[in-house]
């Protein structure tokens, strides 16, 4: 079974950007969302491993996101991405409540963003 | 069309502008980010090009350990087969000749005689003409040396020098009876700058010849021993280039 990436931003040019830099390189199927619940609902149905969440988004944001993806049972065992801003320490922190275990600061460095992902598919097929 | 009051063309501007300011913010991160990714690809191809350029000192330091490993037991020979390789190279430029994976030739022209590993000392050493045994065991040599680098895929066509750097233009050398242009051409040069360095070089037997003495001898095998466009490309390099080869490998 390959397993799923979801990305989720209101910003095509992030999703594109992500969804590019992870084609090939990894094991994994890539879906995409561009709001919070259509994130949920596509969360639901292809159950992903990870997910990326941009923090700052029209309508149901990133942290809401967050806790709707950890309620669910179906969900919650998603390891969550959470895109921010520069300096938005005090997002983090209520990410972090939120459930979120992982951050990528806008703008984020492609590496980190491949190496993040290997590391997390060492760890799923170890 | 009802007139629109001051109030709202003011309101529609403060809109517009706002908007643009927003685009603006858009349009700095989506810029601020692809100079993210211009950054990471300038560092992954600093970091790419060191490692290759390690790798490729690492092969070229087997290759040497290689081929000075087969010399060591050819005592008067010394550097003969860097110098050999660097006077192939010298050649092979001279004819224009852009080979795929320059450094592979210098590989191949290195370990030209890497097969007389497998010709025992007496034969190697045998200061009295050979027996028609042992004159046919040492003619194997090439044959054996081109099985030794038969797993070494980066030498690629440069393996060919060799089991053909005995061939001779005519037909007359070995092991395959090769002639003219089913001599792989990395071989044809390899032969010219293998008698090159054989004549100019001292032996227990004669004293070393001078290059313009040398030069004469390869021009008057061409067509026989040797390949006429090697040859005539070889008579155009200049003294300085063989000196210099010669007096840095030592």
């Amino acid at each position: 079974m390959t397993r799923c990436v979801l990305v989720v931003d209101d910003d095509p040019f992030i999703r594109k950007l992500i969804a590019t830099t992870l084609e090939d390189v990894s094991r994994f199927n890539i879906h995409e969302a561009s709001n919070g619940l259509e994130a949920v609902e596509v969360a639901r149905r292809e159950l992903p491993v990870l997910v990326f969440l941009d923090v700052d988004m029209p309508g149901m944001n990133g942290i809401e996101t967050c806790r709707r993806l950890r309620a669910d049972v179906a969900t919650s065992g998603a390891t969550i991405v959470m895109l921010t801003a520069a300096h938005g320490e005090r997002v983090e922190r209520d990410a972090e409540e939120a459930g979120a275990d992982l951050f990528l600061t806008k703008p984020f460095s492609p590496l980190a963003l491949l190496q993040l992902v290997a590391r997390l598919g060492e760890q799923g097929s170890a | 069309m009802e007139a629109r009051t001051e109030t709202e063309l003011l309101l529609e501007l403060e809109q517009l502008r706002a908007e643009l300011a927003r685009q603006e913010r858009e349009s700095a991160d989506k810029e601020r980010q692809l100079e993210r990714y211009a950054a990471d690809l300038r560092e992954t191809f600093k970091q790419e090009r060191a490692r290759s350029q390690e790798l490729h000192s690492s092969y070229m330091a087997t290759v040497r350990a290689l081929s000075n490993a087969v010399e060591a037991r050819d005592a008067y020979t010394g550097k003969h087969a860097e110098r050999v390789a660097a006077y192939g190279i010298e050649i092979s430029q001279a004819i224009g000749l852009q080979f795929a994976g320059g450094e592979a030739l210098e590989f191949g022209f290195l370990l030209h005689d890497i097969g007389k590993v497998a010709i025992p000392d007496a034969i190697l050493y045998k200061p009295d003409k050979l027996t028609d045994e042992e004159r046919a065991l040492m003619a194997q040599h090439p044959i054996i040396g081109s099985e030794i680098v038969r797993g070494i895929d980066f030498l690629g066509d440069a393996a060919k020098v060799v089991r053909s750097h005995h061939e001779r233009w005519d037909g007359d050398g070995y092991p395959d009876g090769l002639a003219g242009e089913e001599i792989p051409l990395a071989a044809r040069v390899f032969a010219v700058a293998d008698v090159l360095d054989a004549m100019t070089t001292e032996r227990p037997y004669r004293p070393a010849s001078t290059l313009a003495v040398a030069r004469e001898i390869i021009v008057q095998g061409a067509g026989s021993q040797f390949d006429p466009i090697v040859v005539e490309a070889f008579s155009k390099i200049p003294d300085e280039a063989f000196e210099r080869i010669a007096r840095e490998i030592e």
